[in-house]
């Protein structure tokens, strides 16, 4: 038994107590579960950068390189950047001339639409958080639960009612409807998220901030906000990723000038009838992966730094 | 009566509820202007409560809080010419030290350049002017306290709220603190209401202090006055270490002794109270010696003995009643428990209360 863990010690698996870095073992089978975690995505990413036959070829293949002879050539492909080409312009009709595809406007809607609305969200929120938690409500775990309902039901069953009123409201199609639908779906999570960061803040520090001569407002901008940026961040990230992948209320919601890009994939890989044009959706859905990345990669900062500061003992 | 021009703060009949919870009830004292004074009790007895009724934070629902002479029990926080430490020291974690010193400053819209200087000036007399671009989390506890004082002090206010501030350190760094916040008294004439639950704080640093208890003030006064004259029971349990010793008994017929367990404990007067009334006897530790040859003492039995060092505490039984006396050390020698031996209780040195109210009797 001893001879067991002694060995695993020894692989760097386990380890004989107390808290410290990981060891060589452990970091291994993480890289290699993580690995598993990605390879769908690394073949989207590959796929994006085959030539059309290559695609659903038997054997597949797995890799641009032959990494210096590791691989077998049959496993190797040639990589091309002619997939991303053909999603802003290509030939619709056989015989004809390549045709703007209108992706570069279904992309600009994309970031149009989730940036502002997420923004949006997250200002209206961050203020209603700070006052759930500063002023409470007589019945204030009412409102916030009041709140959290209307993520409740899945978007199938309010979808109906909502193309109704959008409807005969005249806000199908408009930027301004899916906007404002992305902001009322977006400020649930957002209030519900601020709400637990504002409340982990010490009442203290605001209290020495009035008696230092602040004003509410100033206590709020100069004393509050600096401290939840981490929070502020999260939320961010998590609203983004939420509306930037939405699909039904898009599709139902959105016109052709609105559109954005998941509606428009699925549109584009299923029109001209030829089957499913695996590495055009691959290349779109590359493309489609890089603005949530490049936000994330840049507030991850933010998003790893705890929110407890350390001025407090608790 | 409005109050004198040197009295730097008075509260009259302040109270102040939560709902069905009383924070503070009636509470009256006032404080001379350059005077430290302390409230001092155990916690949740409203102590924290009092200052951020003082620092405007906590509006009173009865009573009125004058700063100076100027009513400002309605007053806005900013104005009061009052700042406080808290116990957590409440420093603004996203700032640094410069930031944390400048930032009442900015608020007061005073000059950058002299912001600039004062800042300064404040770090170099707290000894943090190496630390001026430190983010507080990265300080020591002794360090953020100096901080929160140097934030508290750079505005110059005229009163210095202080609520429980060693709390949070360890014993050598309160030490220090306690003699650099009596050194900081002294510099700047400063009026300081100190709260504290620490008996040594208050007796070392309190000019006045003021006992609490349930939210009111149960007796204001000097150390001496508190430790020689304490006018109730909770009082004369709170001030002194080791603690008064405490016995029941009933007034005698002509109202110069009390009845006890184990006998009559006869007083240097007559009291104010009926014959045979509850009465609680208390007299402290140190005003218990061993009986001198011949004089007439009380037979109790020793029970338990605790060495400190200069001084050893000894416990005796007396009837069902045990008594506490502090001893020399030179003086316990040879004791050991189980040990018979006369004491002397000094009759002036009897503290009497009335056992239903607590109260001193005259």
């Amino acid at each position: 038994m001893s001879n067991l863990s002694d060995l695993l010690e020894k692989l760097g698996l386990a380890r004989k107590g107390g808290v410290d870095n990981a060891g060589w073992g452990r970091t291994l089978v993480v890289a290699i579960v993580s690995f598993i975690y990605f390879l769908p995505v690394l073949m989207i990413i590959f796929t994006a950068f085959k030539p059309q036959d290559a695609a659903l070829s038997v054997p597949p293949t797995l890799s641009p390189t032959s990494l210096f002879g590791l691989i077998p050539d049959q496993y190797v492909f040639t990589p091309t950047l002619e997939n991303f080409g053909s999603v802003f312009s290509r030939v619709m009709t056989a015989g004809g001339q390549p045709e703007p595809t209108g992706f570069d406007r279904f992309f600009f809607n994309s970031i149009v639409i989730s940036s502002v609305s997420v923004l949006l969200a997250l200002v209206i929120g961050t203020l209603a958080s700070y006052g759930f938690s500063r002023y409470p409500l007589k019945g204030n775990d009412t409102y916030l639960f009041i709140i959290l309902t209307t993520r409740m039901l899945p978007a199938i069953v309010v979808i109906i009612p909502v193309i109704l009123m959008f409807r005969v409201v005249g806000l199908s199609g408009s930027y301004l409807g899916i906007i404002m639908l992305y902001t009322a779906f977006n400020l649930a999570f957002t209030i519900w998220m601020m709400k637990s960061f504002f409340d982990e803040l010490s009442t203290d520090v605001e209290d020495a901030a009035r008696i230092d001569g602040s004003s509410e407002t100033k206590v709020f901008f100069k004393i509050c906000l600096p401290q939840v940026v981490a929070g502020l961040a999260a939320t961010f990230v998590f609203g983004l990723i939420l509306t930037w992948n939405e699909f039904l209320f898009a599709l139902l919601l959105t016109g052709v000038d609105t559109r954005t890009v998941p509606v428009a994939m699925n549109q584009a890989v299923s029109s001209g009838g030829r089957g499913t044009d695996w590495t055009l959706l691959a290349s779109i859905e590359t493309l489609f992966l890089i603005p949530v990345f490049l936000v994330t990669f840049f507030l991850q900062g933010h998003l790893l730094r705890g929110v407890t500061f350390g001025t407090v003992k608790r | 009566m409005p109050p004198s021009t040197n009295t730097a703060l008075s509260l009259s009949g302040v109270s102040k509820h939560y709902g069905k919870v009383r924070a503070l009830e009636d509470l009256s004292f006032s404080v001379q202007e350059g005077r430290f004074f302390v409230l001092f009790g155990p916690s949740s007895v409203g102590k924290t409560t009092t200052l951020r009724t003082i620092a405007g934070l906590v509006r009173p629902d009865k009573g009125s809080v004058h700063i100076f002479g100027r009513d400002k029990t309605d007053a806005e926080i900013a104005g009061r010419g009052v700042s406080m430490v808290f116990q957590s020291f409440a420093l603004y974690p996203h700032l640094t030290v410069y930031q944390n010193f400048a930032y009442p400053l900015v608020e007061e819209k005073v000059a950058k350049d002299e912001i600039d200087r004062r800042v300064r000036e404040t770090a170099a007399m707290l000894k943090l002017d190496k630390k001026i671009d430190r983010k507080p989390n990265t300080l020591s506890g002794g360090e953020q306290q100096r901080v929160a004082l140097g934030r508290s002090l750079i505005r110059r206010p005229k009163i210095l709220l202080l609520d429980e501030p060693l709390t949070n350190l360890d014993a050598k760094l309160r030490h220090d603190m306690r003699a650099e916040l009596k050194r900081l008294h002294r510099q700047f004439g400063l009026t300081i209401v100190y709260a504290t639950p620490d008996e040594l704080e208050a007796l070392s640093m309190g000019e006045e202090i003021a006992v609490m208890r349930d939210g009111t003030v149960v007796q204001i006064g000097t150390p001496d006055e508190l430790y020689e004259a304490p006018q109730d029971m909770y009082v004369a349990g709170k001030i002194g270490s080791p603690h008064m010793n405490m016995i029941r008994g009933r007034t005698a017929k002509d109202r110069s002794a009390v009845e006890a367990s184990f006998g009559p404990l006869s007083l240097s007067r007559k009291i104010a109270a009926e014959a045979g009334e509850e009465a609680v006897l208390g007299i402290r530790p140190n005003d218990i010696r061993f009986a001198a040859k011949g004089e007439k003492g009380l037979d109790v039995s020793i029970s338990m003995l605790e060495p400190l060092g200069d001084v050893t505490v000894v416990s005796v039984a007396a009837g069902q009643e045990t008594l506490r006396m502090v001893l020399p050390e030179s003086a316990a020698t040879g004791l050991a428990p189980g040990q018979g031996a006369s004491i002397y209780l000094d009759p002036k040195k009897f503290h009497v209360f009335r056992a239903s109210s607590g109260q001193a009797i005259a």
